[in-house]
């Protein structure tokens, strides 16, 4: 019995180690150096760095400074970002997932399209949307004129409109993979229910609230928490989208952390930033969790 | 379930069609300018159908961008992480799947827990700890091919693993039973039996990881430059401030995602199965 238990220990070793050496000591080192003043005149002797207590966590929270209102600012829009294409993306992956759980002539060939935009590579995707959103040779701005939703092209890319063209772009990206797991879960739900429920008289919207949905329930929590933290990682369509300079309306937490660490060479304020992300996000997942097992528990 | 009358079915074909433009109009608009001129984009109102029809973007995407040189950095870099990430992650997987050790169910909570962490916080240290490897033992770390496969391995294992194991799950233990009485001992029976068995999930992880590997920016942008450079970064190159590159950009987009497309349409059926696995028994 022992010998077996060491062989279960000999053939996770090569992983442990690996994350040993990537994710438990880096993510130490980390939280180590945000609380040094590390900038590029110390980075070759980090260990060297003065110590410089929570300065850079005040900082962050600060609004005065202008890491503080920069950050501040990104959280905000991190926010809507997230709110919006989650809501949006959630709605759209729904319909379409009900929509394809109907027989119809051509039903594969339409799931295995659906697929594409979520198989194709990040930089990819957000450089075609890149080009569609521009403001005179973009093809969207041409089609809205053309229908006469708008008078004057719109600028997408600079300014105030910044976070809806990468909603527009994330949202188009994100909704196929939720749909496709909604899918999975309708997939699993019984048809006699229907049957049951119809015989019994229940409206086309009580089988949706009472089955569809408390089916789905256990998926839809998997996708949402997925969602959210998925957003807070949010960053490839913002870089390709905007390039280095993001623009104050569309600046989320990760492109100002690049900013702050390899531009303007703050690495021990990036770090900061950084774990101050992570610790939002774990207190996510936890009242996350946590509100949903009370929910089971009633 | 009832029949749909012939309006109904009107409106519902109608839906179906309008969502496949939706998914489908950027990809119609990336080939069709990829065969635009440049006069044609920057000069004209924008169309769907090319006027002059051109393969000049095709010929030309190479010599303003080496594309062709990240694309080869990219199969490199994502094979290698597919590779590594096969071996290690198929070890550990069937580790947890067949022991029962002190630890076991901490280690799972440990590999879903890492999957939260954000990348933002991994980039400054990695960037520190690669130069930090370089000065001590002097093994180059940044801007080599060993150190982004080192990168993206770790970052693809705890996904690959968890996704693994309930494929092995799935696999009875009275077949590993039988190959230890024929003689087999653990490595044998898991390289011999258990991975022929297991090559659907195995499929499933490879091509997870390689996607991983060729999608990544931010930590290529960080840990490579020049040489290294993969093909996802390269593609920002022909947007530079003098001058913008649509032409040759979408050409090289649809260039990028080849790869991904014959990936993708090999193993649909093994991909599909083992996001549906993760996500519904996560």
């Amino acid at each position: 019995m022992k010998n077996v238990r060491l062989l279960g220990y000999i053939f996770i070793l090569p992983a442990v180690l690996a994350m040993i050496m990537v994710h438990i000591i880096p993510m130490g080192w980390g939280i180590l150096i945000s609380f040094k003043d590390l900038t590029i005149r110390n980075i070759r002797n980090w260990q060297e760095a003065p110590w410089c207590g929570l300065k850079n966590y005040i900082k962050a929270f600060n609004p005065v400074t202008t890491v503080g209102q920069r950050f501040l600012r990104s959280l905000q829009n991190i926010l809507v970002y997230g709110v919006v294409t989650i809501s949006v993306g959630f709605f759209i992956a729904l319909g379409v997932a009900l929509l394809l759980n109907k027989p119809f002539v051509g039903r594969t060939l339409v799931r295995g399209i659906i697929l594409i935009p979520y198989i194709t590579p990040d930089s990819v995707a957000y450089n075609f949307w890149r080009f569609i959103f521009q403001s005179r040779i973009g093809i969207l701005n041409e089609m809205l004129l053309r229908i006469g939703i708008i008078q004057e092209p719109i600028m997408w890319l600079v300014g105030r409109n910044t976070i809806w063209a990468v909603i527009i772009a994330s949202i188009w990206k994100g909704w196929p993979l939720t749909s496709l797991m909604l899918l999975a879960g309708l997939q699993t739900i019984p048809m006699e229910l229907y049957e049951a429920a119809k015989i019994d008289g229940a409206s086309a919207w009580q089988c949706f609230k009472y089955i569809t949905l408390s089916y789905l329930k256990p998926v839809i929590k998997t996708i949402m928490i997925m969602n959210i933290l998925w957003n807070f990682h949010a960053y490839n369509q913002f870089v390709v989208l905007f390039g280095e300079n993001v623009g104050i309306h569309a600046e989320v937490p990760n492109t100002l952390i690049m900013r702050e660490a390899f531009e303007n060479y703050n690495y021990g304020q990036g770090s900061a930033l950084s774990v101050i992300l992570m610790l939002m996000m774990l207190t996510i997942t936890i009242v996350y969790l946590y509100v949903f097992r009370a929910q089971r528990d009633e | 379930m009832n029949r749909r009358t012939p309006i109904q079915n009107f409106f519902f074909y109608l839906i179906i069609i309008i969502l496949l433009l939706f998914v489908l109009g950027p990809y119609a608009w990336m080939i069709s300018s990829s065969f635009k001129t440049a006069v044609e984009i920057q000069g004209m109102r924008p169309t769907w159908i090319p006027q002059t029809f051109t393969f000049d973007n095709y010929v030309q995407m190479n010599t303003t961008v080496p594309i062709l040189r990240y694309f080869k950095n990219s199969i490199i870099i994502s094979t290698g992480t597919m590779l590594a990430a096969l071996i290690i992650g198929t070890l550990a997987a069937y580790g947890i799947s067949r022991f029962n050790f002190w630890g076991r169910e901490l280690y799972i909570v440990v590999l879903m827990a890492t999957q939260m962490l954000p990348g933002i916080l991994f980039v400054i240290p990695y960037f520190m700890m690669f130069k930090w490897i370089t000065d001590t033992f002097g093994l180059p770390m940044t801007n080599t091919f060993h150190g982004l496969i080192f990168t993206y391995t770790s970052f693809a294992l705890p996904f690959s693993i968890l996704m693994l194991r309930n494929y092995l799950d799935s696999v009875p233990r009275s077949i590993d039973e039988q190959a230890l009485i024929d003689g087999c001992n653990r490595f044998q029976a898991l390289y011999k039996v258990i991975i022929p068995l297991a090559k659907p999930g195995l499929a499933a992880m490879g091509i997870y990881a390689f996607i991983m590997g060729w999608n990544e920016i931010l930590f290529a942008k960080i840990l490579t430059s020049t040489k290294t450079r993969t093909i996802a970064l390269g593609l920002l190159q022909y947007i530079s401030q003098h001058q913008a590159r649509w032409g040759q950009m979408m050409a090289a987009c649809v260039f990028a995602t080849i790869p991904i497309i014959i990936a993708f349409t090999a193993f649909q059926k093994q991909i599909v199965a083992g996001l549906v696995a993760g996500a519904t028994k996560g």
